[in-house]
Formats: C-alpha cells, sequence, structure tokens
C-alpha cells in the first residue's frame, strides 16, 4: 500500500477514527486538546501520530472539562482547534459547548456516540443526539452534522470548522462507536486543490502579534435579564438566518412514497438498504436523511413527506430523532410508526423485516 | 444491486480472527472491491469470544453490521452457541472440528479494562504462565490451542445450507505452528467465497507481515503453505 498522503486524490481504506484524524490535517486544524475515552481514542493517537510531520499540536488534559474549556482557549487566540469525545465525555463538554454559545466561539468537537446513560457501553448508540443537539443551559445554538459513510466523515468534518469559524457557532460531527471502529474505503484530498476555501482563522479576544491591538470583552456573565435577551436575540436572528442556508438532507424516491423512512447517521445505512429491497419489490418506499440534524431540515421533511401515509422513524435510541421530527412536522396527521433500538445497530434485514410486516 | 457477501468469523480471543478479517477486506480494498470490515468491540477482556464482520461487494455496502451470513465461521464450541443468530438456510457454515481448551472468561463479561496485563499467548504451551502471577492470580485465564479440550457438540451446529468440518487448529498444531491457525481459516474464506484470488491474500500478507517475512523467511513459506493448505481443505470438500 502507498503511502497515505493529502497530494492529488487518494483512495484509502481505514477506520472512522483515523478518517477524522486525516480530515483535521486537511482542515488546517493546528491543535486538538482531548482525553481519552473509547470509542474515539484513536483519534488522538492518530493525530499525535500525524503530528510531526505535518507541525500540529496535541494536549492531553485532565478530563473532559478542562479538553472542552482549552479548545476555547486556543480557539480565543485564533487557533483552529478541535477536540474529540465520547458519552459521558461528552456530558462534562456541554459546559464548554455552552460557553461556546453563549461567546459565539468557532470550536469544533467530534462525537463517537456510544451507549448510554452514563459509562453504559463502550460499542455504538445514537443516544447523544438530543445532547449534543440541544445540550447545555441554552437553547441549542449549534451546528450538527450526522455522517453515514467514511466519505461523509472526512468531507463533514472539513466542512464543520468552515462552519465554525463563518458562523461562529460550535459545531459538531455527531459519529458513533461503528464509524469510528469499521473500515471501508473513501477518498481523501486536499480541500484547496479542489477549490474548496478553507475558511482563515482569527484572534478572537485579542491579536497578541499587534502592538496597537484591540481587546474585546466576551462576557460570558450578565447583570440584567435585559443585556441577556438582548444578546439572545441576537444569538437567535443569527441561528435562524443560516438555518435555510446551511441544512443539508438526502431524500429518495419521496415523491410518490407512501411511506418515508427517517433516520439519521449510520442508520441511514441500513434504511437505504431496506428502501432500495422494498422499492425493488415494487413497493412505494422513500427514504429520507436529515445530514444536518441541528438546525433541521424541516422545510425538506414537510415536502418529502407531503403524500405519504405514514412516516418510518428508525434510530438506535429511544426516540431522539422522533421527537425532533415530531416537533419539526407538527401539525401533520401522517402516522408514524417507530423502530427504536437504544444502543444497539440496526441492519437493513431489520428495517426490511419491520417495514413488511406493516 | 451488486451482491454484497457477507462473512461473519468468531472465535476465542487470541485465534487471531480480527487480524484475518482486516486482512480479507483490506485484500478486497486492494483489488479494487468495496469492503467493509468491523469488529464486534466491548470492553477489553482475555479469552471471550471475539466477531469480525466481513462485506465484500462490487457495489455499494449498507449497514457495517448483518444478521445473516453467506459465510459464518464459528471456531470454538461457544462461538457455535454465541452465532446462531447469523446462520440462515443460505449459509455455508465453515467451522473447527480440532478439540481446543476454550478460555475461563464469561462470553457475557463485563469486566475490567485490563491496561496493565499482558495479554496471554494461548499457543504456548503454557498460556497463562509467563504472565505476572500476582497479578492474573484469581483471575479467569485464557484459552489454550495446545492443550485439548471438548469440542464443537454436533447439536448445536444450526440449520444452514451447508456445513464443512476443518480440523485448523489441529493441522496447524501438528503439520505447521499453532499461530498459523488462522491463516489456515484465511485460505478457507478465499476458497468458499471465491470473491478474491488467493494472490491478493499473499500480497495482502505480504504488505502486513513484510518486515517479519525479510526478517525471517521462513515465516513467509509457513505463512503461504497455511493459506494454501485451508483453501485446499475447502476446495477438497466442496
Amino acid at each position: 500500500m502507498a503511502e497515505v498522503s493529502l497530494k492529488g486524490e487518494q483512495r484509502v481504506f481505514m477506520t472512522g477514527n483515523e478518517v477524522i484524524a486525516w480530515a483535521a490535517v486537511a482542515a488546517k486544524a493546528e491543535i486538538m486538546y482531548g482525553y481519552p475515552i473509547t470509542p474515539q481514542n484513536e483519534i488522538m493517537h492518530y493525530w499525535t501520530r500525524l503530528a510531526p510531520k505535518y507541525g500540529k499540536k496535541f494536549l492531553q488534559t485532565e478530563d473532559e472539562i478542562s479538553a472542552g474549556f482549552t479548545t476555547l482557549g486556543g480557539v480565543f487566540t485564533g487557533t483552529k482547534a478541535f477536540t474529540a469525545t465520547s458519552g459521558p465525555g461528552n456530558v462534562l463538554m456541554q459546559e464548554s459547548a455552552g460557553m461556546a454559545e453563549m461567546m459565539r466561539l468557532p470550536v469544533v468537537y467530534i462525537i463517537q456516540q456510544r451507549g448510554g446513560p452514563s459509562t453504559a457501553t463502550v460499542i455504538y448508540g445514537q443516544q447523544e443526539t438530543t445532547l449534543t443537539c440541544f445540550g447545555g443551559n441554552g437553547e441549542g445554538y449549534r451546528i450538527v452534522y450526522s455522517p453515514a459513510t467514511h466519505q461523509d466523515l472526512f468531507d463533514y468534518t472539513i466542512k464543520a470548522f468552515n462552519m465554525a469559524w463563518t458562523y461562529r457557532f460550535p459545531t459538531f460531527v455527531l459519529g458513533d462507536g461503528y464509524q469510528a471502529k469499521m473500515r471501508e474505503p473513501l477518498t481523501i484530498y486536499d480541500p484547496e486543490e479542489k477549490g474548496i476555501k478553507l475558511v482563515k482563522p482569527e484572534p478572537i479576544v485579542a491579536d497578541l502579534g499587534q502592538p496597537q491591538r484591540k481587546t474585546k470583552h466576551l462576557r460570558n456573565c450578565l447583570n440584567t435579564e435585559d443585556e441577556l435577551y438582548e444578546i439572545l436575540k441576537g444569538h437567535q436572528a443569527d441561528y435562524d438566518a443560516l438555518s435555510s442556508k446551511i441544512v443539508e438532507w438526502d431524500a429518495q424516491d419521496c415523491e410518490d412514497a407512501d411511506l418515508v423512512i427517517v433516520s439519521h447517521g449510520v442508520v441511514s445505512r441500513a434504511a437505504l438498504g431496506a428502501y432500495k429491497k422494498l422499492r425493488a419489490e415494487g413497493k412505494k418506499i422513500g427514504y429520507f436523511r436529515p445530514i444536518t440534524v441541528r438546525p433541521f431540515p424541516q422545510e425538506q421533511l414537510k415536502q418529502a413527506t407531503k403524500g405519504a401515509k405514514r412516516l418510518f422513524v428508525a434510530e438506535s435510541a429511544y426516540g431522539q430523532l422522533l421527537k425532533i421530527v415530531q416537533n419539526n412536522l407538527y401539525g401533520s396527521t401522517l402516522e408514524i410508526v417507530p423502530m427504536l433500538r437504544p444502543g444497539v445497530g440496526i441492519t437493513s434485514e431489520e428495517i426490511y423485516d419491520e417495514i413488511s410486516k406493516l | 444491486m451488486s451482491k454484497v457477501i457477507k462473512i461473519a468469523l468468531a472465535g476465542e480471543g487470541g485465534q487471531g480472527v480480527q487480524s484475518i478479517a482486516e486482512i480479507l477486506a483490506e485484500a478486497a480494498n486492494e483489488e479494487g472491491k468495496n469492503a467493509l470490515y468491523i469488529p464486534n468491540f466491548g470492553v477489553e477482556q482475555r479469552g471471550g469470544v471475539s466477531i469480525a464482520y466481513v462485506q465484500i461487494s462490487d457495489g455499494p455496502i449498507g449497514a457495517p453490521k448483518f444478521i445473516k451470513a453467506d459465510i459464518l465461521i464459528p471456531l470454538s464450541p461457544r462461538a457455535v452457541k454465541r452465532t446462531t443468530d447469523h446462520a440462515g438456510p443460505d449459509t455455508v457454515y465453515i467451522y473447527d472440528n480440532s478439540l481446543i481448551q476454550e478460555g475461563e472468561v464469561n462470553d457475557n463479561i463485563v469486566g475490567m479494562q485490563y491496561f496493565d496485563v499482558t495479554p496471554p499467548c494461548p499457543t504456548a504451551d503454557h498460556p497463562n504462565q509467563d504472565l505476572p502471577q500476582d497479578l492474573i492470580a484469581g483471575e479467569p485465564k485464557t484459552c489454550s490451542f495446545t492443550t485439548e479440550g471438548k469440542g464443537v457438540d454436533p447439536a448445536d451446529i444450526p440449520e444452514v445450507k451447508r456445513v464443512i468440518a476443518i480440523p485448523a487448529n489441529d493441522i496447524a498444531k501438528n503439520e505447521l505452528h499453532p499461530r498459523v491457525f488462522n491463516v489456515i481459516i484465511l485460505g478457507a474464506i478465499i476458497a468458499a467465497t471465491k470473491v478474491l484470488p488467493l494472490d491478493s491474500i499473499k500480497n495482502a500478507l505480504e504488505v502486513k507481515l513484510g518486515e517479519k517475512f525479510t526478517a525471517n523467511p521462513k515465516l513467509r513459506d509457513m505463512n503461504f503453505k497455511a493459506l494454501e493448505r485451508g483453501y485446499e481443505l475447502i476446495m477438497g470438500a466442496m
């Protein structure tokens, strides 16, 4: 096998964790802060292996609270910084994510979901969907991508940095343990060679290199209710404005579908397989996958399900995507058939069987 | 849609199930096919059953795991019991009918993560003897490929399309070396699936073990011999 590099396009065969490390290099991230937790450990391992060659830095902190806040500190100085975690670590990082929402900090979090609640399993789950979209004591001003393939992991990790530095909201790549550990082929590339512009980071508090620098006072603690309300109105308006611009989704054969399967992340691979098999049998089945789970492609889902009689929601959680879907389809009388398997993988065969039984 | 070949391998920790799954998937990728490999991983444990899922196709591959395997290869008595869900009417079932001693660790154990213990070598004559005894005192012991244990009970084998028994562990132990047991299995998989040429695996082995082969050319011969032996076992049986 040839040595992996980002020159030109190269087809590689690797684990999802390795893909993330390469994507962060491709996105010109400069430093990773992290604390080990399965199943994301190898992101740190691969990053530290690549670091000397590409002039990158790494800091292992004492826990995830610290990893989250040191990442914020890196971003303050205008450094492209990221961190990665899972499960209980994701819970601890919500504190920093909340601060990033408040101060509008372009921080990137990679989440490889494991089973929950608490320590649960180190394996797999989609039970951090609510946490990643809405964790923290605020309104969930975040951008959350839910990748399904290794190509997605690479593409959307690069995009996450761009979105974070463009819109200044914390941005998450919501993967999972399966994606972290499995190996499959993908094409890696230098985004700039492909004409993808990488958004340049800039100092957020003050440019320490400038003698006449102006410093900004970023506030996280406010005196009055009115002050807070003013700031949040601004954040809300910015978030509402970006939503229609950045939502992403994949809809297939929904126009004439009687039943539309809705799923996200790795489960949508199973959904895609089941939908294709059912279509081949002549059944009118559609497929819908939100790629951004926050903001959610509300209009697109409404459009995709306009003619449908039933919605089939499959997820490896007990109703986290389901709640988002219900919320976004408020007023619709569509029947929803849930397939909820918290912390357990879902295969094409299982979705196919469940739908065939209807 | 292109056909996706689904292969599930299960064995005792230390039998090398994950290594050959990885080699198989990498060889398929090098042949220009789509391949997906995912280990069934949990907290680290010594001697439990380990499962590997590999899918190979000329087209896209869906979910990383599956229920019914086209080729199911359980390599110990309890791997047979653990994988009954993966056996279906279209499954070709290859199992090892040698008598190996299983590990003492319970299959569904939720244990501590062993960061501080060197994993035992099941191919050694006494696998647990070279470990720091104070650390493993009272701990469950690993499986052994050199000590005889009970074999697969034919009553445990589910209804499938085809059952093939091969004494891979005995062949490895008596004719080659216990360590190349998994490479015999790899040869058997190539013969049973016919998705890849045998040479693609040889190339993948060269990539993976190239340095060791250069240092000790005998190792290459032994691995290739094991690969061919496994291949012939299945070709002879099918």
